[in-house]
């Protein structure tokens, strides 16, 4: 006990070692601070840490004696800076330990690298959530290596950073110190393209549920599916994943960074191949839906970024939990605000809905039926309020087909449907160059004055569906961004009468 | 809210002709409304669209003739056939089976609106005290009220069991002409309509016209119009894109265009569910909204 720690030639009293702080995917650099000086042997963390970084220090105290290193006897300070917002998570352990060795010269280099890993008590290094947002942050901020636990390694790799993956916190000061220097991981591949489980081909008849699909695809618009139990409106919601086009690399990160905050990526292969495609059940709550919690984590609206997202049985969610796709489908993000931070994550996606024509769920099923009351039917339709409604583009009747059909050959497959959504998807590209997005259903108001520009004849046909339906201004551009996208479908730059009026027919609240 | 006795003069003459006249009987809204000339036509609750269409152009064609409509205000082709009335600005009686203050108090959803509509161009009636409540044996004497009311009663679509033919049978024992709706075999709404044709207890309605030649009215018969395809192919029942698009033989940009120029026309509307249906004439489409609160 009374061997102190001698100070060595190479010790600095405050050592700086470089960590990242992450709310939803907003993150911030974090220099870890450690001072080891004279006084009562205490151990302590400020710098605004949450539960997970204050306990930090027990993890610390015993990854360092365990791995070989003598924890100091004296008083260690350390400072998560800037100072004055929350962190939050368990992986500033790594840069919290590297700089408490650093600071008493058990290290006699500075560990130039960001540092990204979970301790355990033996010393072992164990993965954290978020690595890709993280990682995309020190990169741009010019600090172009990580170090991470094995099962990151990938995923930091994945962004074009030098990453090294080690598995204890012995294997990190030997690199550190040169001794055994580790090779950096390689950039792993994209995830492959996954065989599609439902392809266009398969389902027979529907043709207009089928070209509101593509519509849906194309534009990025919302789609409701309406119809009798077992007449395909899953399997064709299903179908969306394959005909949305292949990720862009930009698009492929922020999707990528969503999973990896949310823990949901493959440690091979942390970039995604195909767009997300979510389905979450109806018994979803409000968490799981939109996200929250400490620390609050992405929800399935942010796990759907860049893809689809599919809620079946629509009228059965919650009415509460219904209600909050209004923001994600309007701003494409969602930010959830606890007390001390507020987390904002992406949440642009293409919502494909199913729901049953009435709460038996024969209402026009010309093969059985229906036994409920009209009352009863219009309380369930009640169910899904005005505002929800306006923001869905089109709804569309998926109907009991009649044999013949069923049993028809000749149907269009996937991939032809989707190389015409692919080239509508390069017109509406041209047309947003350099904004950011990608697809008419994210139009701004002045673009959609700019870009969708009617045919004189259709000009007065959308003067005279205004003043005799009463659509909304809102509900009106929303129609216009569908007419574009059937547009952009035909290959055409002036949107033409038939257009507009599809694109009005298709529009829930005909 | 006045409460009539047989004896009293602004009793309903017609009620007379029941064994045991209701006593008294209560009126909410415009006493005279109920001793004019009027037809009862009455329905399923679970109605289908073509039933719905039926029994508003019928309703609005009385009301054009000036005859009061009389029904039992109830879900259903019963709410149509007021409607129908109302909206082509035509009177009509609604009979409830329950106290009218109670009712007043209760009622949601789509009768909702009709209510003060009915007050102010006809009335409301019951054969019970403003505060009773319904009992299933009320609705059935309820019935029987609403076919002595009625010089002839409709029925546009009943069930096998269906109310409206406890209506039907009132009818034939007070010797009011019947008269029933065919619909399409199969439809278990029409079963009990189909059933009063084929054993010759109802006559068979197929245009408005056989209704007033029976009551001796000469209505002004509306020049039959040239019928639009696309219309006629939803005249049975609505229709999703796809078969209607079989029906009608045209391309999807074509069809659009049509059935938009028929929607904003108000001839065509979209249901919830998603297909489209044909708009009884005259059918005024803010209270199809309204009724959804």
């Amino acid at each position: 006990m009374s061997t102190v720690v001698a100070p060595r030639v190479a010790a600095r009293s405050v050592a700086r070692v470089a960590a990242c702080a992450l709310w939803g995917l907003e993150s911030a650099m974090v220099t870890v601070e450690a001072d080891v000086a004279n006084g009562l042997p205490s151990f302590t963390v400020v710098g605004m840490p949450d539960a997970a970084v204050s306990e930090a220090r027990e993890r610390v105290r015993a990854a360092i004696r365990n791995s070989g290193f003598e924890f100091p006897l004296r008083r260690v300070v350390v400072n998560l800076a800037p100072a004055e917002r929350r962190k939050e998570g368990t992986g500033f352990d790594l840069a919290i330990a590297l700089g408490v060795l650093r600071a008493t010269g058990q290290l006699t280099r500075d560990a130039d690298a960001l540092c990204l890993a979970e301790l355990a008590l033996d010393g072992t290094l164990r993965p954290v959530r978020g690595v890709m947002a993280r990682v995309r942050r020190a990169v741009l901020t010019g600090v172009c290596t990580a170090f991470v636990a094995e099962e990151n390694a990938a995923e930091a790799a994945a962004l074009g950073a030098e990453a090294f993956g080690f598995a204890s916190l012995r294997d990190v000061v030997e690199h550190v110190e040169g001794r055994a220097r580790k090779a950096p991981s390689p950039m792993p591949s994209p995830a492959p393209r996954p065989p599609h489980p439902v392809d266009l081909a398969d389902i027979a008849g529907h043709e207009t549920p089928k070209r509101a699909l593509e519509i849906a695809a194309a534009g990025g618009h919302s789609l409701l599916l309406v119809g009798p139990p077992g007449t395909g409106k899953t399997l064709l919601a299903r179908a969306i994943a394959s005909l949305l086009p292949a990720l862009d690399p930009d698009e492929a990160i922020v999707a990528s960074a969503v999973h990896s905050v949310a823990g949901l990526i493959d440690p091979e292969r942390p970039l995604l191949g195909a767009r997300p495609f979510r389905a979450p059940h109806h018994t979803a709550s409000h968490l799981a839906l939109v996200g929250g919690g400490s620390p609050p984590r992405p929800g399935e609206v942010s796990l759907a970024h860049g893809g689809a997202l599919f809620l079946d049985e629509l009228a059965e969610f919650s009415p509460a939990v219904r209600e909050t796709l209004r923001e994600p489908l309007e701003e494409g993000a969602v930010t959830i605000s606890r007390a001390g931070t507020a987390a904002t994550y992406p949440a642009r996606f293409t919502l494909v809905a199913a729901m049953n024509p009435c709460p038996c769920g024969h209402a026009g099923d010309p093969a059985e039926q229906c036994t409920c009351l009209p009352d009863a039917v219009d309380r369930y339709h009640a169910r899904l309020s005005g505002p929800l409604l306006d923001r869905i583009d089109l709804r569309v009747h998926v109907p009991r087909i009649p044999y013949e059909e069923l049993r028809a050959e000749g149907r269009e497959a996937s991939r032809v449907v989707r190389d015409r959504v692919v080239a509508a998807r390069e017109r509406m590209g041209a047309r947003l160059a350099g904004t950011g997005r990608r697809c008419n259903a994210e139009l701004a108001v002045a673009e959609v004055r700019r870009h969708c520009r009617l045919a004189s004849e259709a000009e007065t046909l959308a003067a005279e569906a205004v003043r005799g339906r009463r659509l909304s201004a809102r509900g009106f551009h929303r129609v216009l961004r569908v007419a574009r996208t059937i547009a952009d479908l035909a290959g055409t730059d002036d949107i033409r009468t038939a257009d507009l009026a599809f694109a009005l027919l298709l529009r829930a609240q005909a | 809210m006045i409460a009539v006795a047989p004896r009293d003069g602004r009793y309903p003459s017609r009620l007379r002709d029941l064994e045991r006249p209701p006593d008294p009987l209560w009126i909410e809204g415009d006493a005279a409304a109920l001793d004019v000339r009027a037809v009862a036509i009455v329905g399923t609750r679970r109605m289908t669209a073509y039933g719905e269409r039926v029994a508003r152009e019928l309703a609005g064609a009385c009301a054009c003739a000036g005859v009061v409509v009389v029904s039992g205000l109830a879900q259903g082709i019963d709410s149509a056939a007021h409607r129908g009335a109302l909206d082509a600005g035509g009177s009509t009686v609604a009979v409830l089976g329950e106290g009218i203050t109670l009712f007043l108090a209760t009622v949601r959803g789509r009768r909702r609106p009709l209510v003060p509509r009915i007050r102010s161009s006809g009335a409301l009636v019951s054969q019970y005290p403003p505060s009773f409540c319904a009992q299933p044996w009320t609705f059935a004497k309820r019935n029987a009220t609403i076919a002595a009311l009625a010089e002839a009663v409709v029925v546009i679509e009943a069930g096998e069991r269906s109310g409206a033919l406890i209506t039907a049978d009132e009818a034939r024992r007070l010797g009011r002409p019947l008269f029933a709706v065919p619909g399409p075999l199969g439809s278990a709404a029409s079963v009990g309509t189909n059933a009063l044709l084929a054993s010759g207890e109802a006559r068979v309605l197929v245009s408005a016209d056989a209704l007033h030649e029976a009551l001796g009215l000469s209505a002004p018969s509306a020049a039959a119009s040239p019928m639009d395809p696309v219309l006629e192919a939803l005249v049975v029942d609505a229709l999703d894109a796809d078969a209607l698009r079989r029906r009608v033989h045209l391309t999807e940009g074509e069809l659009a265009d049509r059935l938009l120029r028929l929607t904003l026309a108000g001839r065509v509307m979209k249901t919830r569910d998603g297909r489209y249906a044909a708009c009884a004439k005259g059918t005024r489409q803010e209270d199809e909204r309204r009724g959804r609160d």
